[in-house]
């Protein structure tokens, strides 16, 4: 499946001609900016004193919690994060002061003569000890459904375990940045890689004390951000406002990538319980789960990153009898965020960990239980929460996964190579997603746009969705495009900007083209509306018998034509001047929100979702079990994203996500000491994965004629959902570790599975498989 | 030094460029990536890293052969100090549209197969491409992605950036780049090759043009940090903002550029690419060759040299194990005589070694093995390439006809503060059969021999059930 539209920044990424924030040219006034952070995860601060580093010539500014005119917040829902920290710092990487020079190396002079005092206090760094001292950030979140207890009870099988899912850095190239420019009076000019820009023009406001009205963000594009620029970006975006308010200067902040890492936050990591008990056929019968997450040391979203994790702890399975407790601890690291897949991840983590489990307790194969426990077409297809599984396609993807893959042979090949090799074992698994798509804080699923026509013709689209390399803007260029019957090169997509289109959502949870696209689609129809009625009037004028009905003016082939008289026609470029001639106006403001959602957060009952997005994937690895190296041999994705709005693109984001994916479940280890420095701040020691790493052989596909039904011309989010297709590569390797034992004892296992885990894993089956082969050596016997 | 230059000149956008040290904000630290970036019109050029880890600030360098013709390089300009660059062509992205501003063909298929998505890597990855385009006609799977190692896309996940390469990379290299090169031959014959000696502030950098002045210029500088490729030494300047004092680049000196191959010995030059190392090693040290192999990236193998490697005494130094196993020796010159050390006393401790002040890494040496000596270099790492690694080995075994241990010698990396021998293990195994009972036990003793750190690559458990295990697996590819 070829492309048609390429990306439409395509030629400008590939020139370098597209511009990022740090490469706008910006005037010799242009003053570097500095965020000065917390050396100590948990202290008092007793004093400090930059009297010194004031003097230095050419520092402009030294600013501390004191210097802020506005609030001194940055919490984006839960009001808990000093802008600059005050009294306390709680993680290392919280930022204490800031700073602007006019080089960068003024800037580090500047901060090593700041002079800070600390009593260091007890840190809190594990969600073990968290849990343990009850230092959560809020109350457990809960939800349930039928009786779990006298489930488990009477079940034939039940099995009880844990399972530690690790964070993960976001590692977009692009690293976090901003460029405020000083304008008129209060006004202030924001550049800001950030996913969400009515938040950042929000925030700065706040801790400017001005008027949103004086504050105008706007997004040309990002290098990256895959959520870590949904709350995140705001952070360097407020710091450089306080520093341009204070100078009257421009004014760039961008991190370093060693402190990117080190100042802002990751995936959560989860320790996770579960109880599940289960029938002979491995049908799952009751399910307890206890989820707990490490938020870091601020809210951010984290709750609603738990809601998504609990309300995709069932993956594609239906549990009759559950329950889902979710805990978000409080530790002393940075606060935790969002990342593509939001929780869900961890989530499924669960379920295809039990999923995966009973099958080797019962000696069958995974695909096999995965199979049975599917939600049901018709019977046994409502979720936990209530939402009914509508337009089920688990059944069909997975006929057509297990047959274009060879799933059976291959699970045959890959036993016979097993049985005759000693030191490498080969893995398979098959895993499927379903994913719900919508905001679970259901206010919001809307979106706003801005469509101009202008007189030539060409149409400028403004929407409030943010670029970040996922072909939003190219997507919203077709939808426009599309419907206005025109050419693709009539319309150009412009930056995000907030004083075009106001208080709009995070180009988040993968709604952006959901959302975005029904947005412009409502301008461009009330635009059609208008120049529809004055063209009809135009071909009446001039050919009155009969006269032509607005209703049967239509928009095609970059022409404007009565389908009752063909003959009647107009080209679109030609129409243009005339609207304004006719006094029409050429600019709407479009508006969209989701229809029939709605969820009661504290039941944990409703309709949460839109619709779900599905895949399934099976991968082949092969380990070296004596040092834990493992290759990804074969991948084959199948996934359902409706009528694509761009196969390319899609397909480019299942690919792209799945990589991820497989990153997170391999080799992205994220390590702190026991004083809480992060020791993975930079690419030498966290390894994402290299074009070394994805499959030999990497086969993905987009299921076909599936319409989705009322979304923007049938088409299905994206974004997030092939992340969690890594997770079979995940269980692939658990599969072929526990080929050392046979599969008759189930491994020690914790994601990513890094070498070190796999060696860890085979030395103690090893030993357990010794323990259990000789009981007659026990000394207890 | 004769001739003295305290400019630096090169060719960019097809004119000559020379820059002036006395007068400018430009240090001779000064990276190749700042130095774009200061310019307006190069800033498709980003950083990623800093590190030399991710590619994003690729640029290819094109450099005179001596028949005339141009060899294009891929290196990492985060890592480059600008006076590397000195007699050079400079290639950035914004070069690479042809006089019709016509993408170029790699540029094209990048487009073609939605090979960019956030595009912030892109750039990086074009250049990549281009010095790909430029060095292999229809490249092999493996050649595109050895030349693409060096650089990390976050979005695409490569398949569209693997499909660009192996659809644009068949024209052998014909491109307007081709059809410059005399003209761009010539503007960098005008630029003289003489010894650079500039001084700016804090700092004096040294580029010698001659061996003798090398070591002239180390006899009175003995506290200059040494720099050939400068992938080590650089991230003293663009991670820990140091301002180094004193340095000498002797990646001017084309003596040291020399891979000496005689029947018992091949001998390599301290200034020798490992790239071009790697072509020499293939047939006859096949062990080294596949450390290289996973050795840093094209990008970082174009410039780094194992005198540097070695000059770094790195207790990991993903060679240093391997050259141990193969009894290579490092080459040590002063301006009086030259001496030769075996790597085994060469590194005496943590980032120290054996070299005297007044003396520099003038080459390494391999004698070449006889009949019935196998090497194997093995590296445990998180992730396969690009990664330094969390454990490091380098074996060599000599077996007897009746399949008994000769010698053996069995270097570690990773698991102390130096590169470390296993010396009692070898001890253990001399004179007993190469069999597996005999390695199995040889395991029990190994945990004696090392302790091991944790940190952040992997835990000391980890280090040391992998180090052990390493003995299993040389013996399982070395039985007959």
């Amino acid at each position: 499946m070829k492309p048609l539209t390429p990306h439409e920044s395509a030629s400008k990424h590939v020139s370098g001609e597209a511009v990022y924030i740090d490469d706008m040219l910006v005037n010799e006034q242009l003053l570097v900016g500095r965020v000065v952070y917390s050396p100590h995860a948990h202290a008092r601060i007793k004093s400090f004193d930059f009297s010194e580093a004031k003097k230095i010539p050419g520092v402009h500014a030294v600013l501390s919690h004191k210097d802020i005119p506005g609030h001194n917040q940055m919490g984006p829902v839960v009001k808990d994060e000093f802008c600059l920290a005050q009294e306390k710092v709680i993680c290392i990487g919280q930022a204490m002061f800031l700073i602007a020079a006019e080089t960068e190396e003024l800037c580090l002079e500047a901060e090593r003569k700041i002079k800070v005092e600390y009593e260091i206090l007890e840190p809190i760094l594990t969600i073990e000890k968290a849990l343990e001292e009850n230092s959560l950030l809020g109350p457990p979140r809960k939800m349930n459904r039928g009786n779990p207890d006298e489930a488990l009870k009477k079940a034939p099988h039940v099995i009880t375990g844990r399972l530690y899912t690790g964070a993960q850095e976001h590692w977009y190239l692009e690293t976090q940045v901003c460029l405020c420019v000083p304008g008129e009076g209060k006004e202030i000019n924001v550049f800001s890689s950030t996913q969400h820009p009515s938040e950042t023009q929000s925030l700065i406001a706040e801790v400017l004390g001005i008027a949103k009205n004086e504050v105008v963000v706007e997004v040309r594009r990002m290098g990256g951000a895959f959520g870590g620029k949904e709350t995140q970006g705001n952070h360097a975006a407020c710091w450089a406002a306080l520093l341009c308010w204070a100078t009257k200067r421009p004014v760039k902040i961008r991190l370093f990538r060693d402190d990117d890492q080190r100042i802002t936050g990751k995936r959560h990591r989860f320790l996770s319980r579960y109880e599940v008990g289960f029938d002979e056929e491995g049908k799952i019968l009751a399910a307890k789960y206890e989820l707990n997450s490490d938020g870091g040391c601020a809210t951010d979203l984290s709750f609603a990153i738990m809601e998504r994790a609990m309300l995709h702890v069932d993956n594609a399975y239906f549990v009759p009898n559950i329950s889902v407790v979710g805990k978000v601890c409080k530790t002393n690291l940075p606060s935790n965020t969002a990342f593509r897949g939001f929780g869900g991840p961890q989530g499924m983590a669960v379920a295809e960990t039990v999923v995966d489990r009973i099958a080797r307790s019962l000696g069958k194969d995974s695909a096999e239980i995965r199979q049975k426990n599917f939600y049901g077409l018709d019977a046994n297809n409502v979720t936990h929460y209530g939402e009914t599984v509508e337009n089920n396609r688990l059944f069909l993807i997975y006929d057509q996964l297990m047959k274009s893959s060879d799933y059976w042979n291959r699970r045959k090949d890959v036993e016979a190579f097993n049985a005759k090799n000693e030191f490498f074992k080969k893995g398979l698994a098959v895993t499927p997603v379903k994913f719900g798509i919508s905001f679970t804080t259901t206010f919001l699923n809307q979106a706003g746009a801005l469509v101009n026509v202008y007189k030539d013709g060409t149409i400028l689209v403004n929407h409030g969705g943010t670029e970040m390399g996922q072909g939003l803007h190219t997507k919203m260029q077709q939808v426009a495009a599309a419907e206005f019957g025109v050419r693709l090169n009539r319309v150009k997509v412009n930056a995000t900007n907030t004083s075009k289109v106001p208080n709009t959502s995070a180009t988040a949870a993968s709604a952006g083209a959901d959302l975005n696209g029904m947005a412009v689609k409502n301008a461009v129809d009330i635009l059609k509306g208008r120049i529809a009625e004055a063209v009809a009037q135009i071909f009446t004028e001039k050919n009155p018998n009969p006269p032509t009905k607005k209703e049967d003016v239509i928009f095609q082939d970059d022409m404007i034509l009565d389908m009752m008289h063909p003959e009647r026609k107009i080209a679109f470029a030609d129409a243009m001047p005339l609207m304004q001639l006719r006094q029409v106006s050429l600019s709407a403001t479009g508006y969209y929100k989701t229809p029939n959602i709605g969820w009661d957060k504290e039941k944990g009952w409703g309709r949460p979702f839109h619709y779900f997005a599905f895949g399934m994937c099976v991968s082949e690895v092969l380990v070296d079990v004596l040092t834990g190296l493992h290759t990804l041999l074969r991948t084959d994705i199948l996934h359902d994203v409706g009528d694509s709005l761009n196969p390319g693109i899609d397909l480019g984001q299942v690919e792209g996500g799945y990589i991820q994916g497989v990153g997170w479940c391999t080799t992205e280890e994220i390590k702190w000491d026991d004083k809480g420095n992060l020791l993975t701040h930079s690419p030498d020691t966290y390894k994402i994965p290299s074009v070394q790493d994805i499959p030999k052989d990497f086969r993905v596909e987009l299921l076909e004629n599936v319409p989705n039904p009322n979304t923007i011309r049938r088409s299905k989010a994206v974004a997030e959902p092939p992340l969690m297709l890594a997770l079979s590569t995940w269980l692939a390797i658990k599969n072929a570790v526990s080929a050392v034992v046979d599969h008759e004892i189930e491994p020690e296992f914790s994601l990513p599975a890094t070498n070190e885990v796999i060696v860890l894993s085979v030395e103690d089956l090893k030993k357990r498989s010794i323990q259990k082969r000789a009981p007659e050596f026990s000394p207890a016997k | 030094m004769s001739n003295l230059n305290d400019s630096v000149s090169f060719v960019l956008d097809d004119k000559v460029v020379t820059e002036d040290f006395r007068n400018s904000a430009l240090r001779p630290t000064t990276t190749v990536l700042n130095y774009l970036r200061s310019l307006p019109l190069h800033k498709g050029v980003k950083e990623g890293c800093a590190e030399g880890d991710c590619g994003a600030c690729t640029v290819v360098l094109g450099e005179l052969q001596p028949d005339g013709t141009l060899r294009y390089e891929s290196v990492d300009s985060c890592l480059l100090f600008l006076p590397m660059i000195h007699g050079r062509q400079l290639i950035t992205v914004e070069n690479l549209k042809n006089d019709r501003g016509e993408l170029h063909p790699v540029q094209q298929a990048m487009v073609e197969t939605n090979g960019s998505q956030c595009g912030y890597c892109t750039p990086g990855f074009i250049m990549s491409l281009f010095s790909l385009y430029k060095n292999k006609n229809h490249p092999s799977r493996e050649e595109i992605d050895d030349s693409l190692t060096g650089n990390l896309c976050r979005c695409t996940g490569y398949k569209p950036i693997i499909e660009a390469a192996a659809t644009s990379c068949v024209h052998h290299g014909m491109d307007q780049f081709s059809r410059n090169e005399p003209q761009i031959a010539s503007l960098l014959k005008s630029i003289p090759r003489e010894s650079l000696q500039l001084q700016t502030g804090q700092q004096l950098y040294l580029r010698p043009a001659k061996l003798s002045e090398a070591l002239s210029l180390i006899r009175l500088h003995p506290e200059a940090f040494v720099i050939c490729g400068a992938t080590d030494v650089a991230l003293r300047v663009t991670k820990k903002h140091e301002i180094l004092k004193e340095i000498i680049d002797i990646s001017g000196v084309e003596e040291l550029k020399l891979i000496s191959d005689k029947p018992d010995v091949l001998s390599i030059g301290a200034g020798v690419s490992l790239s071009d190392a790697m072509g020499s090693l293939e047939n006859n040290f096949p062990a080294l060759y596949e450390m290289l192999n996973v050795f840093g990236s094209q990008q970082i193998r174009n410039v780094a040299t194992f005198g540097g490697n070695l000059g770094t005494a790195s207790p990991i130094g993903d060679t240093l194990p391997v050259l141990i196993a193969y009894n290579a020796k490092v080459v040590l010159s002063n301006s009086a005589k030259r001496r030769e050390v075996s790597l085994d006393e060469f590194v005496v401790g943590y980032r120290k070694t054996a070299r005297r002040p007044d003396e520099l890494i003038t080459a390494v040496v391999l004698p070449k093995m006889r009949n019935g000596s196998i090497v194997k270099s093995y590296k445990v790492s998180k992730r396969k390439d690009l990664d330094i690694s969390t454990v490091s080995g380098g074996f060599r075994i000599d077996l007897n006809d009746r399949q008994v241990v000769e010698n053996i010698k069995l270097a570690y990396g990773g698991m102390a503060e130096t590169t470390k021998r296993a010396l009692n293990v070898e001890k253990f195994f001399v004179g007993k059969p190469w069999k597996r009972e005999v390695v199995e036990e040889a395991m029990q003793i190994f945990d004696g021999e090392f302790s091991p750190i944790s940190d952040a690559r992997a835990g000391a458990e980890f280090r040391t059930i992998a180090a052990r295990n390493l003995l299993l697996k040389f013996w399982s590819e070395t039985i007959s």
